[in-house]
């Protein structure tokens, strides 16, 4: 097994930008997308481990991206982290999700949430190679 | 998912603050600055923008945690910012060593690069040590170096989406006037400005902070005074008007004013929710009289506290014993001394050990004693009159009865009287009428709220009892 993939749906480049170093510093592989709709498409064929969404998106926004992504038998057991700067937790809780994190980013929140959705990058190369 | 994982993954972040390393100081920010903002620090060299920063920065350094970096650019050198730091008393070697706290110069690569420097190298600070914050020291330089107004945009642009994108709290220091600022772009980017400033009072300067923009914040507006010293910045906040509301309910209750004369014609003593003002030339007692009010409350178990600026706490401990009183012995019962010298007097800087006095010795009487030293150093009289306004009225907030001197001249002119009549319940006239080559004092009501009392001039006596009328 390779390591542990997560999606990222986030259109400003700066967050994108520090969010990616500091996952890919953690040992994860990164993809990312800058809409709903082009996430959407990435999560059917790439099926991350995790899935990091801002609400505010162009197309689908991160709400309605996280509803259907639960909704598809593809993809409903995907971890979903709404991650905004939206005070939207509710809101995220009610469309699916599995964690909310509000901006801005801090790499050890950011991590530390993705760690209670899926084992650390180390930690599945270990059960792997058991 | 168990219920309490569950909502800790749905709670949201609260909105933080970052204290200034100064309660005061807190206080007028409504709490402190904002976490994940950018803030401008502004003011002529001098006026204390470093010093602020560096508080700022050792109170909220801790080891454990993520660091705070102190940038340099090409105003002073790191050196020497680091070798006047180290006087004052927060500095703490242990924060340096630990790397809680970081110095870095960016003057080799500004020179180099130009502005386009910045963005690159906060990136990397940013991805390599994630610092909770950054100050940039000075960002003017920064200003001075750019070679087109686009080009300083473009920059602060991005410098302001890495900032906001990632959770850390800036600080850019500046010797920038309140004129650049509709013309500097770096404030339209600022949540939050703050000003320092120093303006000559006399002799001596007199420091001042203002709030001039904080984002989402209910902050205290206007001039603030402060104090450099070796323990960093000492903040005044103005006074203004207490929170507590007002009521229309009267309080009939009457003090005693420890003259028995003064007691009569004045249908009991004074309200005992109100201020009375002493006003007479040098000699005629008013603080003989001001004193005898104060120890008339030790008598009745009512804490007190003198608030002096011309006697020295020793030439008062003999005012008091000429009064038949033992000093210690006044102090045992409650009495408290505030003095502050003339000389040096900020008519603000009396006021946070003044109310903080009142609230922990349960203070219910007061002396100032006198205005016309607040008048002196005050640099500006509407000012003053604000300001005892809102004293008068947290006094009556709190239920403290005020007394309050007034040395008039000569010619019997008193400065602000018809403002200083409207802030007081009770004018008590007091005067040195010759008589041939005999001197006697003398004692008028001019005014009394709510009291029937004439204008006749009454006989004050200074005995070794104290203080007679009648």
């Amino acid at each position: 097994m390779g390591a542990l993939q997560v999606l990222l749906v986030e259109r400003d480049p700066h967050v994108r930008e520090l969010e990616t170093h500091f996952l890919e510093q953690a040992g994860f592989a990164v993809n990312a997308a800058i809409d709903g709709q082009t996430a959407l498409e990435l999560a059917i064929s790439l099926q991350p481990h995790v899935i990091v969404t801002e609400v505010l998106l162009g197309r689908v926004d991160g709400l309605a991206l996280c509803r259907q992504l639960k909704s598809n038998p593809a993809t409903k057991k995907i971890p979903v982290v709404v991650f905004s700067i939206l005070a939207a937790n509710m809101r995220a809780k009610e469309a699916g999700a599995d964690a909310f994190l509000m901006k801005p980013l801090a790499k050890e929140r950011l991590l530390g949430v993705i760690h209670t959705l899926v084992p650390s990058p180390g930690l599945a190369s270990a059960q792997e190679s058991r | 998912m168990t219920e309490t994982s569950d909502t800790a993954r749905f709670k949201p972040a609260p909105l933080g603050r970052i204290t200034s390393g100064s309660v005061q100081l807190d206080a007028i920010l409504g709490g402190g600055f904002p976490s994940n903002s950018i803030n401008m620090l502004m003011g002529e060299p001098g006026s204390g923008k470093t010093i602020l920063a560096e508080t700022l920065i050792f109170a909220n350094a801790s080891a454990d945690g993520r660091p705070i970096l102190y940038l340099t650019t090409l105003s002073e050198p790191l050196e020497k910012v680091v070798r006047y730091l180290q006087q004052f008393s927060f500095y703490d070697d242990e924060k340096l060593m630990s790397g809680a706290i970081r110095y870095e110069s960016l003057g080799e690569e500004l020179a180099k690069n130009g502005i386009s420097a910045l963005v690159p190298k906060l990136r990397e600070i940013i991805k390599t040590m994630s610092p909770k914050i950054i100050v940039i020291d000075s960002f003017k330089a920064i200003h001075d170096l750019s070679t087109s107004l686009p080009e300083m945009r473009q920059m602060l642009y991005e410098v302001s989406g890495l900032l906001t994108a990632y959770e850390v709290t800036a600080f850019f220091l500046g010797e920038y006037s309140e004129d650049q600022i509709p013309s500097y772009p770096e404030f339209a980017v600022a949540d939050a400005m703050v000003e320092l400033a120093r303006k000559k009072q006399g002799t001596r300067d007199e420091r001042y902070l203002r709030v001039l923009k904080l984002r989402g914040s209910n902050y205290q507006e206007g001039l603030h005074a402060f104090r450099i010293t070796e323990d960093g910045l000492h903040v005044f906040p103005r006074l203004t008007s207490p929170d507590i509301p007002m009521r229309y309910t009267a309080n009939n209750e009457r003090l005693s004013t420890g003259v028995e004369g003064l007691d009569r014609i004045m249908q009991g003593g004074v309200w005992a929710a109100g201020a009375t003002l002493l006003e007479g030339p040098t000699g005629a007692g008013k603080t003989t009289l001001a004193l005898q009010f104060i120890l008339e409350g030790l008598k009745r178990g009512e804490s007190g506290l003198y608030v002096n600026f011309q006697e020295n706490p020793t030439q008062l401990a003999r005012s008091i014993e000429s009064l038949g009183w033992n000093f210690d012995e006044a102090r045992k019962k409650g009495l408290h001394l505030l003095y502050a010298s003339p000389v040096e007097l900020q008519i603000d800087s009396i006021l946070v050990e003044l109310f903080r006095t009142i609230k922990e010795h349960d203070i219910r009487r007061v002396v100032v004693d006198s205005i016309g030293d607040l008048i002196v150093a005050a640099s500006d009289l509407n000012r003053l009159y604000s300001y005892l306004y809102a004293l008068v009225q947290h006094f009556i907030a709190r239920r403290v009865v005020c007394m309050m001197t007034l040395e008039t001249t000569s010619a019997g002119v008193v400065p602000m009287e018809g403002q200083i009549s409207a802030l007081t319940d009770a004018i008590l006239r007091l005067g040195v009428e010759l008589d041939g080559g005999k001197a006697r004092r003398t004692l008028q009501i001019v005014k009394a709220r709510g009291t029937n009392h004439d204008l006749d001039v009454q006989e004050l006596r200074i005995t070794s009892r104290g203080v007679e009328v009648g």
